[in-house]
Formats: C-alpha cells, structure tokens, sequence
C-alpha cells in the first residue's frame, strides 16, 4: 500500500502540469493574447513567473517524491533501516534561504517597470495623448484641457459613458469634469480609438465597482467618491469584454458591457451617430427614421 | 485541587464522577462550562467539525450555481417555489459570503486555535491547565452567540450579501444591497462576538505558554505546533483589535449616521445622495491590517502541527528546527506589513504598491524555507504510510502549489489582471483547505487517541483522504484556470459573458469534484463517532511520540499530569544511534547524567501563582 | 456495527436529498382573484391555464396579437426529398439554424432542421417528410419558439425581479426601489404612444436595450437583436395574460366575489342558487362572451400600439432653447392650469406641495400609482431622465404623461408650448452650473454665460441635422 500512497503523491503534479498544458487548446486559458502594449508586458511577466514557479513546483515535487519512495524503501521488510538521525543541515539551510531570496527579489524588482507605466501619472503617455486627442480628434483644446476621452460611470449594475459634444463647427470638445448640455451619453458600450493610448474617468455613483477589460488585462477599482484616470491601448480594432470584477451587489454579474475600438474616424462618427440620436426630437423624416427603428 | 500541580495526584484527581477508565470522560463534560482546557478544547473540535459540514453546504450550493445556472437547486431551490427552485441573485450573493464567513470564522481560525490550542498547549508544555481557565471558558461559550448572530443575519435578515470582505458602500448603506439590512448587523457582531472569543484565547495562549512551562522546557525545546500558537497569539492580540475598531465604525455608519467610510453624493437605490465624506479605502486598510495576518492564523498552528507529526510519522528528527521557528517567526512579522497588496487595484499611491509587492513577495521567502525543511524531515525518515503522514504530506504538497501561486499575485502588474478572479479563489483555497484543513485532519487522526484513548479507523481514514484529496484537486486545481481566463470571483451567472461561456464544462468538472469532497467529509463524521465507541484502544502513547503530551493518560484526567514533568530535551529526538529505541520521550531522565533531577522540583516561580490560579478557579 | 453499513445508509440518505427537488415555476395570481369565490377562481384558473398554460408549459394562443413563431410562410420549392426552400422574402429570422423545428401545416407534421442556409432559406431536414412537399404549403418555422425562448431569457435576466407572472414581486423586488413594473395591468411608463395605448415593442427593446437610469432597471445592451425579441414578445404575453386575469376578475366575475355574493346572500339568494346560476351562465357561454369583449379590446390596443399613427406625433422640430424659449417654458411651469409645480415644485425639486396632500382612498398622504406604491415627483435636478433623454423622450413623457403615475397628459397644448416645457426641463439641471462652467475660464466670469446652454443646444441641433 505505501507504494500506491508514493506514486500517488509522485503523480499528482505530473497530472496537474498535463492539465496545464492542454488547457490552452480548449480555451482554458487568457481570452485571447493580450490585446494592448502593456497587457502584453503583463503577460510576458505572468510567463516569466509561471516558468520560475513551475521549475520549482517541479523541482520540490520531485523532492518529495524522492524522499517518500527512499523513505518507504526504508521500511521495506528485507532493508529495515534506521531513520538518519540529523537536526538538519547548516549549509542546506543557507543555500535555500539565499537561493530563493535573490530568485524573489528579482522577480519583485523586475515588475516595478510596468506597475510604474500603468500607474504613475508622469510616466503616462501624455504626448501620444495629446496627439490622438488633437490631430486625431481634431479636438479644439489648449494645456488646460482634460485628457480624458470619456467618463465612465459604474452603478449598479450596469456602465453610463459620458463623452463630450461638438461645437458649432462640428469640433470635438474637451470632456469637462462636469456634465454640459453638449455631452453626448451612452451606456454598456464604451466606444474609443484603437491604436493610441486613451484615457478615462473612471467614477462611482453608489458603490465599489470594478473596471476590468480581460482582452486588455486593464483592472481598476472604481471607488466612490474618486475620479480615477484609467489609461490604455488597444492595438488591434474590435470589440473587447469590460466587465465589473470588484463585488457591487447581487447584480455584480450583469455589469456586461464591451469596449469597441476603432479607427479615429470610426469614433467620430460615431459619436456623430450618438448626438443625431440623442438630439432626436421625434419629427420623422426620411433620414431620421432609422433612429425610430432603433 | 490547588496542589495538583506541585503534588502528584493520580490522574483524574478532583474528578470523582469519572474513573479513568472513562474513556469518553472527556466527551462526557462537552454540555458543561468546563474550564478544563481538554473539554473545551473538544467543545472547540466537535463545533468546528459541524460547522465545516454547514460552510460546506454552503459551498455547494454556489457550485451548484456555477455549474448549472439558474437551474433547479436542491435544498437551497427550496426556499423560492414560487420560482420551481431557481435561485435569485442576491440568494447566490449570500451563499458565497456565508460560506467564507463560516468557513473562516467558524471552523479554520477556531479549529486550530481554539480546538488544537487548547487542548494541545498545556499538555505539551506540561501545564496542568491554561493560566486562566474561566477566560478559555469564555472564549468557547462566546462562539456560540457569534453562531447565534451568523445564523441570524442568515434566516431573519435574508443573509448578508456584501462578500466576506463586506466592503463599504456596499455594506455601509443599508438600501445598497439586500440583506444589508439587518443581516449585515448581525454579521458585524458575529465577526465581533468571534474577535472577543479569539483575543480571550490569545491572550491565554500566550500568558500560559510564557509562564507555565514546566522545568527543563525552555523557549526551544518547545514544540513547533507550540511556537505556531504562541506566534499566532501574538498575531492576534496585535491585528483584531483593527479589526473590531473598524467593524464598529461600520456598524455606527450604518446606525449612528456616521461617516467614516461613505463619501458624499453617493446615490444608492434612489435614496437621497450620502452625505459624508469618508473614504471606503479605510475600511479596506483596516479590514486587510487584520485580515491578512489573519491568513496566517489560519496557517500558523498548522504549520507546527504538521511539523511535529511529520517528525513522529518519519522517526526522525524535524529538519532544522530553529530555522522553522525563525521562519515562523518572519512569516508572522512579514505578515504585519502586506496587507496592502489586497488593494493593487484599488487606487493607492504607486510607490506604495511597490513597497507592499516587495514586501509580499519575500514572504514567500521562509514559507519557501519551511516547505524545504518539511521534505528535508521526510528524507531519509522512515515514514509509516499511515492516515496521519497522508495527511501530513497532502499539506506540504498543496502548500507549495498555494505558495508559488500567491507569486503570481504577488507580482503588482500580473495581480491587475488576475486579481478578483478565479485564481485568487484558487490560490487561497490552496493555502486554507489544501494546506490547513489537511494539516488539521491529520491533527484529528493524530491526537484521538490522546482526546478520547481510542485509535480512528485506519481504513476510514485513508477513504476520508483519498476521496477528499481527489475531490480537492478536481474543484480548486482547474480553478487556475479559470483565473487565467480571467474569470471574476462572485459572479453568479459568468456565462452571460461571452469570453466566459466555455468555462462551463469544466466548472460542471469542478462542481462534481466538491460534491465527492463533500460526501468524503460524512465519512470524517463518521470515523470519529464510529471510533468513539468502537475504536481500537490506544495506550499513553500510540505512536511512540516524544511529546510530553504522550506521557499523560489517555485521556488526561484534571490536571493532565500524575506528576509535574521534567524535560530534559527537545521533541524531535527520534532515532537517536545511541539508542535502540526509536522515540526518546522528552521526560525521560538520561542515562548519562549522574544525578537526576529531582522527583518532585520546585514550583518555579512562575508556575506557582498559576496553580493557584487554577486550584481556586475549579 | 459495520461501519460500511453505515456509510452506504448516509450516502442513499444523501442521493436522495439531491433528489429532493421543488416543483416547476408557477404562475401566481393576483390578489383579487382570493376575494373569489371557490368555482370563480376555479373557472379564471381553467381559463389562463388552457390560454396561457404554466411558465413551462406555455400555450400559444393565436388570437393575441404575438409573434410566437420564427417564422409563418411557405415552401417555394423542393429541390429534394429531405430538402426544402422556403420563401425568406419577408427576412429570415436570426435564430434559424439546425435544430429548429419547422411544422407543415397540410401534413400537420413537424419535422427539424439539420442545415439552414439563410440567404437562399434553403433547410435540410432531418428525416423524409411522409407526404411530398407541395409548392405554396403553408409551414411554421420553429412553433412557439420565440416564446420558448423568451421565457428562458426571461428566467435568466428579468425573473428574479419581475416575477414568474411578471408581477414585479420576485424574490429580488423587494430590496428595489422604485419597485420592478407589474406589468399585469397592461400599464407601462416610458412609452412613446398615445396615452390610451399600451407600449410598442420598440418601446419595450428600448427600455430593455437602455436600462432606466435612476433605477435598478440595467441596460442589457448587449443582448442579441433575436433575444432582445424574444424577450420583448414574453414580456408582452405576460402582459396581455396578467390584463386578462384582471379583466376576468373584475368584470366578467365580479359578481362572484365574496363582496358581491355575501349582499346577493342578504337579498334573499341562496349560496347553492348563486353557483347554480353561475355554472349555467359558464355553460350557455355567457361568461365566455363578456371574456371575448375583453380580449377583442385588449387585443385591439396592443395591436394598435405598434401602429404609427398611435405614436405621439410631433409635427415641429424643437426650437433652439433661447433664453426666451426657456423663459416661457418656466412660466408654462408656474402655470396654475398646468400644475407642474404643484408636485415637481416651484424650483423643479419634485418637492411640491402635492407630495404632502391626502387623497381619498390612498393609504397616506403624498402620490401613489397605478400599484398603489407611493411615487414622488422627480426632482428635475439631477439630470437622470427615466424615459430617455432624447427631446422627443422628454415631449412624449408631457404629451402622454408617465403612464401608471399622478403626471397627467397635456395632449391638448400646443405644440410650441410643450417645446418650451422641454426646452425648460433640459435647462433645470445647469441653472446654477452652467455649461461650461468646469472650465477655467467660464468659472471666472459665469454672469455672461446665461446664454450658453442655449447656445450649445442650437448648435448641437444644426449638427444633428447635418
């Protein structure tokens, strides 16, 4: 019986590393590569990690296996060894508190470039900003302008976006901290420009939510009573999940709504389409009948 | 009885309605306020044991859930007829935060502390009783208004929504969710009435493994399990009063019109906008500044216990026994200064974050030393194959996966991503059932017979194991991967999300796996009552272990000990070459030394006043 | 004891716990329908049972005006024995794909789809039909489907707040407030028809689409446009089932209330003469006849809902919101004819005297609708619009009111008038803070920026038009 107990405890990770590894096949795994510049460096830390942890997780599994089937060798009724009677190992004790401090210190170290990217307001993006905002865009603005491209509102349950408006010359205005007359509004479907760093507002109206693009690996608490800038980059054009991922009530799980990013053009007209419908004043005219549709 | 510690009576002195051939003496007393640490020790165990199978229950039912959405649930459908069995929302809400808070609250924390603590800390330092006695009483009796509250919030209040974690607005507004109405009052003088019933046994732990030791049992001659009680103690009487100063402000935003955690102009279900100007942030810095050493209690006494079983199963002796200490001793100083690393995302001071991804990341540094020294004690041991080393093993094994998982989490830009999915649930199921709740199923096994002077069966227990490691691994190893997918926790429907929706397979998988998980603990259940009476009888020390605890009767009577031991060496001396023996129990004089000590030492002077104590509190 | 014996004794224990199971959904009914008597609510029961069926179990009545079906047309042709085309002129529905059943009425045999290619509406089928398929035949794609799939969606999305029967009293109801809609009386707020009309479906897709901001109501943006329908046609049949309950009770039975039987009583009837008569009137199909008014006139304003000129109509485009416009609009406000500041207040608040006034046979003081629940006015401030935010939104909720609730209809004011109204309404929110206002400049000398909003409003019109 201590045979079947050693290779069960030999077997186990072996099972668990096969299940890994076919994982990826049948959709166990990230939805999708990392669909931004920085998602992508989150992802080759996640690897990194996974391979240390792995090796390890090999590495100790493996111990344990050896000691358990020398261990049970040594109760086999024709060796009936003594046990080693040993308080441990000075030099043991020191390889593997040093080893595994430098391996540790070096994975915390190596993340610090990133967590700084994501979140330190200097180290934002400010000028690809500023560009998509002024010659993408074609948005009228000046230093004291927001960056932001949009205010994203979390209540229960569900997203309010809030973009800015046109001018009288059909001009993107800069999104005010305050709502304006001119703001168009929209809700679960968060439309933005692909291919440039964008940044939100990220609000609560009542309690805790959570911001999570999964495609992105973008996640930010939306904490009631901050305005919290949330800045990231979709590479490719597409429709990528944005879902709440911080306990916001029982409705927590229909806070479904999706990011669609696309070319600069595309986003305009969109937010032209967003005004046309938004400004409808019910007088039905051939152009305006599809809104009625809607 | 004042001089049962410095006499020697015969055991079971002072108790005249058992013989010691009462072998369920000590099961007898668990209906009376017992101050004996045993009883209540065991009153800790059985209640525990119950409520696992109530978290348990719980949890089912949140599988369920997940495996078949908005399909007919047993037991819990139940309540909603009107609907043919489907669940609501805020019913599923209310089972996940009811599972954590009993699991947590109600089984780990006082299954290893309150059950093991107390039954283990006098007899292996070779005290008669705690220090004091009525105090450990308490802490016991004090579970039982917490259950009482718990259970309130479930069936009059519609049970608290708001997570475990119970982070405000969400539970600082009444109107915010359901069953944050009164549900989430009880539920704050649960977790209470259950802070003052573990700072009572910290604050014992402590005073008893400080002045009660008997003579020759210096600092490090100590058990490890001792050392994790006594560090765990410390970490308590540190931590919870944060936690109970914020629950109380929780309660007076909720009921006093407070704002300590509501900022202004929040509007919730159409009430009128908050006024206020609190930060919901504080509550998570207070919550986590108890919650995440809090882990660590839960881990802490394991860790010992496992320590002190694998060096018994394997006849040898535990693998650097100081650095196990010192490592215990850094995870719980380590402990203080992580909590920050629950809220990476939710908007905190950059530079803040690196300091706390530092900081948690070498945490993992001396769990990773004492995981070494666990397999070190296993190599070249001579393990018997028995429920408890299963058992012992098992922890190591699911504490390396928990371990290097919490790096993954550690790490502040891959915790952006994965933090609040599946792979956190993963990864602290890993580290509190894997490693704990094994670690505490070999202690079962292993201290029986001292509990109750009858072995468990063998044979139930490997069934117990087997199914129960199976069970384990088919439901929490698969949920990497659904972290990896990234997942969210608490969602009750996650297959309304498209990039979710092939998940659902392997969440039937997983499902089935808790269902056999559950079912393996009914035998648990029964091993321990089918052994009660049917047991096979165990002597004084069944295992030829070290421990002074071996050196007692089984059961203890009052008092534990026929005569205040002497120690003469640490607990781990198995196998020693000189000997032909394998066990070298700690009071046993050695030969060499030409002058024993004395039969009957004198009370040191610490030990004194403490018999007095207990002699006037029986 | 055998411990095994044991075990194997827990583990049935436990199987059959498992087991142990509630029985189907059902349909409640409301609470008039206990002030019955006995074989009345027994005849209600009979009816909706074999109209409606159970939530499970539903019945396809074809007299109310809902689409059940994926589809109702006709083969056009039959290329070979297990192949059929059929005429998708009139669009294929979404949801068709393998596994739908298809129904041919000649044969009256269903039969299920293996392949479907919706451009050319060619479907393979599962087996040989029986008799040859004939051009022209009349069949049914997917019977009932909609409505199938529609009380699954239902049970995932809407069930747990508005209720199996759409009573809006699920299990989730009573934590919301306001509460969810009962939709049983027929009676929804935010709609864009006249106001004797029930909702049309785009009413219904758009509130279910949009969400109600200031409620629990989420938006489900992201359904598909199938399942949006399919929704909007269940909610609808709940709808047209709880109006027939109500009707049935409170006018083809209202003699047969307890009220009614118990004065009958005192009159001099007998108990046993009152059933007699009763099951006499039910068999010579008297009952059945006043039932048949009913539907026929429920039926007609569902129907008519859909219809266009059913629409509240608007001949004018909104005027740009000048100061002038918007002056009038507030002296229309203060207008002791039109009241609105009786309940919205003088400073639009929704703090208005009314909230505090008693009516007869409400159970307090302040605003109750159509379901007794107390409303307040909205508090005009906050810049949350229910109903939607479009001018048109904002001109229906005055022309039709907000149906259900104390709002009445100003269906007789003039055009320009409702204009200024809205034009007004819109300014509300931006009185003290006006547009612009966040930003650096405007903060420094807001005393000429009175015009702004006005400005931006006419602008953002000329863009609309654009």
């Amino acid at each position: 019986m201590k045979w079947f107990w050693c290779l069960f405890f030999a077997f186990w990770p072996i099972l668990g590393i096969a299940v890994c590894l076919v994982a990826p096949g049948y959709g166990w795994w990230f939805p999708g590569p990392a669909a931004s510049p920085l998602g992508q460096r989150i992802d080759d830390l996640f690897y990194m990690i996974l391979i240390i942890t792995t090796l390890t997780f090999i590495g100790t599994q493996i111990g344990l296996a050896y000691v358990l089937f020398t261990g049970a060798r040594r109760t086999d009724p024709d060796v009936q060894e003594k046990a080693w009677f040993s308080h441990g190992s000075h030099e043991l004790e020191v390889i593997w508190s040093v080893a595994p401090a430098f391996i540790l210190l070096f994975i915390a170290l190596y993340q610090l470039d990133v967590w700084a990217d994501y979140r330190v307001k200097d180290l934002f993006p400010h000028e690809k900003m500023e560009g998509l905002l002024s010659e993408g865009l074609h948005q009228k603005r000046d230093e004291h302008d927001n960056m932001h491209l949009a205010e994203v509102t979390a209540r229960q349950f569900e997203w309010r976006i809030r973009y800015p408006g046109f001018d009288e010359d059909g001009n993107l205005l800069p999104l005010e901290r305050e709502p304006q007359p001119t703001d168009l509004y929209d809700v679960n479907d968060l439309h933005l420009p692909a291919s440039a760093p964008v940044m939100i507002m990220l609000k609560s109206q009542d309690v805790q939510h959570s911001f999570f693009l999964p495609e992105l690996r973008v996640k930010q608490d939306a904490v009631p009573g901050l305005v919290i800038p949330v800045w990231f980059e979709a590479t490719k054009k597409g429709e990528y999940a944005l879902t709440c991922a911080e306990l916001c009530g029982w409705g927590h799980y229909k806070m479904k709504a999706r990011l669609v990013a696309e070319s600069d053009e595309e986003f305009l007209e969109y937010l032209r389409e967003l005004h046309r419908k938004q400004f409808f004043d019910g007088v039905v005219e051939a152009e305006s009948e599809e809104d009625e549709d809607e | 009885m004042s001089s049962a510690t410095t006499t020697a009576p015969e055991s079971g002195h002072g108790h005249h309605h058992h013989n010691p051939e009462d072998r369920l003496a000590l099961l007898k007393q668990i209906w009376m306020f017992s101050t004996d640490h045993k009883v209540i020790g065991i009153q800790f165990l059985v209640t525990t044991l119950l409520m696992l199978m109530v978290g348990g229950a719980l949890a089912l039912g949140v599988r369920w859930q997940l495996a078949f959405p908005w399909e007919n649930m047993p037991f819990f459908g139940l309540l909603f007829p009107t609907e043919g069995g489907q669940i609501s929302p805020e019913a599923y809400t209310m089972l996940f935060t009811m599972h954590a808070t009993v699991m947590i609250f109600l089984v780990i924390i006082p299954v290893l502390a309150g059950a093991f603590g107390n039954f283990l800390i006098p007899l292996m330092i070779g005290a008669d009783d705690m220090a004091f006695p009525i105090l450990n009483a308490l802490s016991y009796w004090f579970m039982w208004p917490a259950i009482f509250c718990f259970g309130a919030s479930f069936f009059f209040g519609g049970g608290p929504g708001n997570g475990w974690t119970s982070y405000p607005v969400l539970s600082a507004v009444p109107e915010a969710a359901p069953g944050s109405g009164f549900a989430q009052f009880f539920w704050l003088m649960g977790v209470t009435l259950v802070g003052v019933s573990s700072m009572m046994g910290s604050v014992n732990y402590m005073t008893t493994i400080i002045n009660m030791r008997a003579p020759g049992m210096t600092l490090f001659r100590m058990p490890l399990t001792i050392w994790g009680m006594f560090i765990t103690a410390i970490l308590q009487a540190f931590a919870l009063p944060v936690l109970t100063a914020a629950g109380f402000m929780l309660v007076s935003d909720r009921m006093l019109g407070t704002c300590f955690f509501i900022p202004s102009g929040m509007v919730i279900n159409n009430a009128d906008p908050t006024v206020g100007g609190g930060q919901p942030l504080l509550w998570q810095h207070l919550f986590w500044f108890y919650s995440h050493p809090a882990v660590y209690i839960m881990l802490l006494p394991a860790m010992g216990m496992v320590s002190d079983m694998l060096a018994c199963c394997c006849r040898k002796p535990i693998f650097g026994y100081k650095p196990m200490v010192y490592s215990m001793a850094a995870i719980a100083g380590l402990g203080f200064i992580v909590w920050g690393h629950h809220m990476f995302t939710s908007g905190m001071n950059p530079a803040l974050g690196m300091t706390f991804m530092i900081s948690t990341v070498m945490i993992a540094l001396p769990s990773a030393v004492k995981v070494f020294n666990w397999i070190g004690t296993i190599w070249g041991g001579r393990p018997e194959f028995n429920t408890v080393f299963l058992n012992c093993v098992a922890f190591v094994s699911m504490f390396i996966v928990g371990g290097l998982s919490g790096i993954f989490m550690a790490a502040v830009p891959v915790d952006i991503y994965i933090h609040d999915t599946y792979f956190i649930v993963a990864h602290f199921h890993y580290v509190l059932f894997g490693a704990t709740l094994f670690g505490v199923f070999g202690a079962v096994h292993f201290w029986f017979p001292k509990m109750f002077g009858r072995r468990m069966d063998e044979t139930l227990g490997k069934w117990h194991f087997f199914l129960t490691f199976i069970g384990f691994n088919g439901t929490f190893f698969p949920m990497h991967l659904l972290g990896v997918a990234g997942m969210p926790r608490r969602y009750a429907d996650p297959y309304l999300h498209p990039y979710l929706e092939n998940l659902l397979p392997m969440n039937q998988f997983m499902t089935i796996c808790a269902c056999l998980m559950g079912f393996a603990q009914f035998i648990l259940l029964f091993n321990f009552a089918y052994s009660l009476f049917k047991g096979q009888k165990a002597g004084m020390n069944p295992w030829l272990a070290n421990g002074l605890e071996w050196v007692a009767p089984s059961p203890p009577g009052h008092g534990n000990f026929a005569a205040v031991p002497t120690v003469y060496r640490g607990p781990y001396e198995y196998s020693a070459p000189e000997r032909d023996d394998d066990h070298w129990l700690q009071t046993e004089p050695p030969k060499s030394s030409p002058v024993p000590e004395p039969p009957k030492p004198e009370p040191t002077p610490d030990s004194a006043p403490v018999g007095e104590d207990t002699g006037s509190s029986s | 004891m055998k411990p095994w014996s044991f075990l194997i004794f827990c583990s049935l224990a436990l199987l059959h716990l498992t087991g142990c199971n509630s029985s189907p959904p059902q349909f409640s009914n409301r609470a008039e329908f206990d002030d019955l008597e006995p074989y009345a609510q027994e005849y209600v029961s009979e009816v909706l049972d074999s109209y409606f069926g159970t939530p499970t179990e539903s019945v396809a009545w074809e007299r109310l005006p809902i689409e059940y079906h994926f589809a109702e047309t006709t083969v056009s042709g039959s290329p070979s024995p297990r192949k059929v085309t059929l005429d998708v002129s009139a669009g294929g529905h979404g949801s068709i794909g393998p596994g739908t059943e298809i129904h041919f009425a000649s044969s009256n045999e269903s039969n299920w789809i293996t392949e479907w290619d919706a451009a050319t509406g060619l479907a393979t089928l599962e087996r040989k039909p029986t008799q040859t398929i004939a051009e022209g035949e009349a069949v049914i794609v997917g019977p009932g489907a909609i409505l199938k799939n529609g009380r699954h969606l239902y049970a995932q999305h809407c069930q747990h707040c508005h209720g199996v029967s759409g009573d809006g009293n699920g299990p989730t109801a009573r934590y919301l407030n306001p509460l969810p809609r009962d939709y049983r009386n027929g009676r929804f707020k935010f709609t864009t028809t006249n106001y004797d009309f029930s909702p049309s479906r785009d009413d219904l897709d758009r509130v279910i689409r949009e969400g109600i901001p200031g409620t629990y109501m989420p938006s489900f943006k992201l359904l598909k446009q199938e399942e949006m329908q399919a929704i909007v046609e269940y909610v609808r049949w709940l709808s047209m089932r709880g109006e027939i309950e109500k009707q049935l009770i409170e006018t083809a039975l209202a003699d047969y209330t307890h009220e009614a039987v118990k004065l009958r009583i005192d009159g001099g009837a007998s108990r046993g003469e009152i059933e007699t008569e009763f099951n006499k009137r039910v068999a010579e199909g008297e009952i059945q006849e006043s039932l048949d008014v009913v539907v026929d006139l429920m039926v007609e304003r569902w129907k008519g809902s859909d219809l266009p000129e059913n629409m509240v109509q608007v001949a004018t485009n909104r005027p740009p919101a000048t100061p002038e416009s918007i002056a009038r609009g507030r002296q229309l406000y203060l207008d002791v004819n039109n009241k609105c500041a009786s309940c919205h207040g003088d400073a639009g608040f929704g703090d208005g005297p009314q909230n505090y006034a008693f009516t007869p046979g409400k159970p307090g003081p302040g605003l109750y609708d159509d379901w007794n629940n107390p409303v307040k006015p909205r508090n005009l401030h906050t810049g949350i619009y229910r109903g939607g935010r479009r001018p048109y939104d904002l001109f229906c909720r005055i022309r039709a009111s907000v149906k259900g609730t104390p709002m009445p209809k100003f269906d007789t004011m003039k055009e320009e008038d409702v204009w200024d109204l809205v034009n007004y309404v819109y300014s509300i929110p931006y009185e003290e803070e006006v547009a612009g206002s966040g930003r650096l400049e405007e903060m420094v000398d807001s005393a000429e920026s009175e015009t702004e909003p006005a400005a931006a409003e006419s602008e953002s019109n000329e863009v609309a038009s654009r």
